[in-house]
């Protein structure tokens, strides 16, 4: 008796099993796509950085979700910290202005690698009062010229290309406040075309702005920044969000209004609406150059990149390096 | 008498208070002084009542993570000044610890948490807590070792053991120690969670001074040291009431 029941039981439980079985090979081919989990960070806080608003868009537009992106987006205070999560893998794409990415990757070495050059023109350039009567770089002679945690190499650069004797300029360090320019602790100070320079006129001062690129001194700006080892692990990925980030962008360009709308939701009420679509304006302007006509919005130009390390490796006294590591065009043309 | 008394200290406290704020209005009316460097106390009363969900909640989440730190600090410092009144022959090297941390800048450790933990509130609380631990654990140990020597040779004739010395006249001669400590640690616990969310956070008020000081909106910068200053205040007086009710055989504090 015990026997036939242990035997029904067999034939019931295979039974069971073999109904089981097509409804799960069935459920196989309409079960919905992998959406794949990343975390970008901006460089810095939330604002309307091109490849910030890229990523915003890209979010609140839907860009990512087309293409089975979960993306996270946080914001780094901007002490490094977000090249040391990229380094580690906790994050995978960060932002960067293209000088700090090279001097990284030269000491302490981190593996940081270039996946899409958006501001292809650096926005950095130095300003003054217009009534300090400076016309040339000439002029800062016997005066006080600010910089930010260390002089940058294009302060050094525009000197010599001007002419001027630097011994003769006194550099003080500043940190970030537009108001010492103003209040006249100094006479010369380092600003973001994209961000002090607005701010100053709407206090009511006019500047003058002297920018290195004019004096034939390389400069590049803003890139989407991964490691070496996301790279190669999760090159798909990173080709999806840069293709997403890039449609965002371009969105944005045809959109301004409704792009500085959407970096408010980050930006939240502490911040500007006019001086966001400033600083947007801005930086569209250098998102285009005739390398990114030849070929695709964001593209590294290895000329472009090696002009830099050679600044910083006469100015900044940086240990060369091998350049072509530090930027992929791979990821643009799989997009 | 005593209701007339608290009246009068009310309303001096109000006026020198009022006194400040219209010496700042009238300064910063007279000199002209742009928002940018200091704005009139008007300004930031305006901004304040213009985003009220926004202050709310960043208000709510700062408060969140201090008041988590501060209760985890604090058990933390009684905790160890318990272990170390019972177990007084590794007071030296536990202190050494303890003074390590004390010693050692917040602002650099934060970031470094934010790294490992990430941007979540764990590393605000661990911040808090941190900053609060210290204070603790020196006043409660304090109060634990210094008994009234009368008290002590009593509990010593009637033979009472190590832990009921602790139990009945220690840990109760702590308890005013322990409030001084709260008082100390009590605004300070704000001031952690904020050097926390300066360092990377998604919200907070922390968050909000960041992004307002690096945009120059310095209304919204002095509305958050506003509510931060108030948060401060009230925290320190549920303490100096607790401590009231807490410490009852105590004389109330008086300036006379």
């Amino acid at each position: 008796m015990l026997k036939r029941s242990s035997s029904l039981l067999i034939i019931l439980i295979f039974i069971f099993l073999a109904g089981c079985t097509p409804i799960k090979l069935a459920a196989n081919p309409t079960s919905t796509p992998t959406i794949d989990n990343m975390t970008f960070m901006a460089g810095y806080k939330p604002q309307a950085n091109l490849p910030f608003v890229g990523v915003y868009v890209a979010q609140e537009k839907g860009f990512f979700a087309a293409r089975n992106l979960n993306v996270s987006i946080e914001h780094s205070p901007g002490s490094g910290q977000h090249l040391q999560l990229v380094a580690q893998g906790k994050v995978q794409v960060t932002t960067q202005d293209a000088a700090v990415l090279l001097k990284r990757r030269s000491d302490p070495g981190l593996p940081l690698v270039s996946i899409g050059l958006i501001g292809q023109s650096g926005q950095q350039a130095f300003a003054a009062l217009k009534s300090s009567g400076f016309t040339s770089p000439m002029d800062w002679e016997n005066h006080i010229v600010g910089f930010k945690g260390t002089p940058p190499p294009d302060l050094f650069a525009l000197i010599k290309a001007a002419g001027a004797d630097i011994n003769k300029i006194e550099l003080v360090n500043v940190g970030f406040d537009p108001r010492i320019l103003t209040e006249g602790n100094v006479d010369v100070y380092p600003v973001f075309k994209s961000n002090e320079p607005y701010m100053m006129q709407q206090w009511g001062y006019e500047i003058d702005l002297w920018d290195a690129a004019d004096y034939g001194i390389p400069s590049i700006g803003l890139t989407y920044v991964t490691s070496e080892e996301t790279l190669a692990s999760q090159s798909d990925i990173l080709s999806r969000f840069l293709a997403a980030s890039i449609e965002g962008i371009l969105y944005a360009e045809k959109n301004p209004d409704e792009a500085v709308d959407i970096v408010l939701k980050y930006a939240g009420p502490e911040t500007e609406r006019d001086h966001m679509r400033f600083m947007l304006d801005s930086e569209l302007k250098d998102l285009r150059s005739p390398i990114t006509d030849e070929n695709e919005i964001g593209w590294h130009d290895l000329q472009q990149w090696q002009a830099l390390v050679d600044l910083l490796v006469e100015y900044e006294t940086m240990q060369p390096i091998d350049v072509s590591k530090a930027f992929t065009n791979d990821l643009l043309m799989n997009k | 008498m005593q209701h007339k008394q608290s009246r009068k200290t009310i309303v001096i406290t109000l006026s020198i208070v009022i006194f400040f704020f219209l010496a700042w209005e009238l300064g910063v009316f007279l000199t002209g002084t742009p928002v940018y460097l200091l704005p009139a106390p008007s300004r930031v009363i305006q901004t304040l009542l213009s985003h009220p969900d926004t202050f709310a909640q960043a208000t709510f989440l700062t408060l969140g993570e201090a008041l988590t730190g501060l209760m985890i600090g604090v058990l933390a410092g009684i905790l160890l000044a318990s272990v170390l009144t019972l177990l007084p022959g590794i007071e030296d090297g536990v202190m050494t610890l303890a003074i390590l941390i004390k010693s050692t800048p917040m602002v650099a450790i934060a970031p470094l948490l934010t790294l490992w933990l990430g941007f979540g509130i764990l590393p605000k609380i661990i911040i808090t807590a941190l900053m609060s631990f210290f204070p603790v654990l020196i006043n409660v140990l304090s109060g634990m070792q210094r008994v009234d020597p009368a008290l002590y040779d009593l509990f010593k004739s009637w033979n009472a053991s190590r832990w009921e010395i602790f139990r009945f006249l220690r840990a109760p001669s702590a308890i005013p120690y322990l409030f001084t400590a709260l008082k100390i640690t009590g605004p300070l616990s704000l001031i952690g969670a904020v050097v926390a969310e300066w360092t990377g956070a998604s919200g907070g008020l922390g968050r909000t001074m960041w992004l307002a000081y690096t945009n120059l909106n310095l209304p919204f910068l002095f509305a958050a040291i506003f509510i931060l200053a108030a948060a401060g205040m009230i925290i320190y007086r549920i303490i100096t009431w607790s401590e009231a009710k807490a410490v009852f055989w105590q004389p109330a504090q008086t300036n006379s």
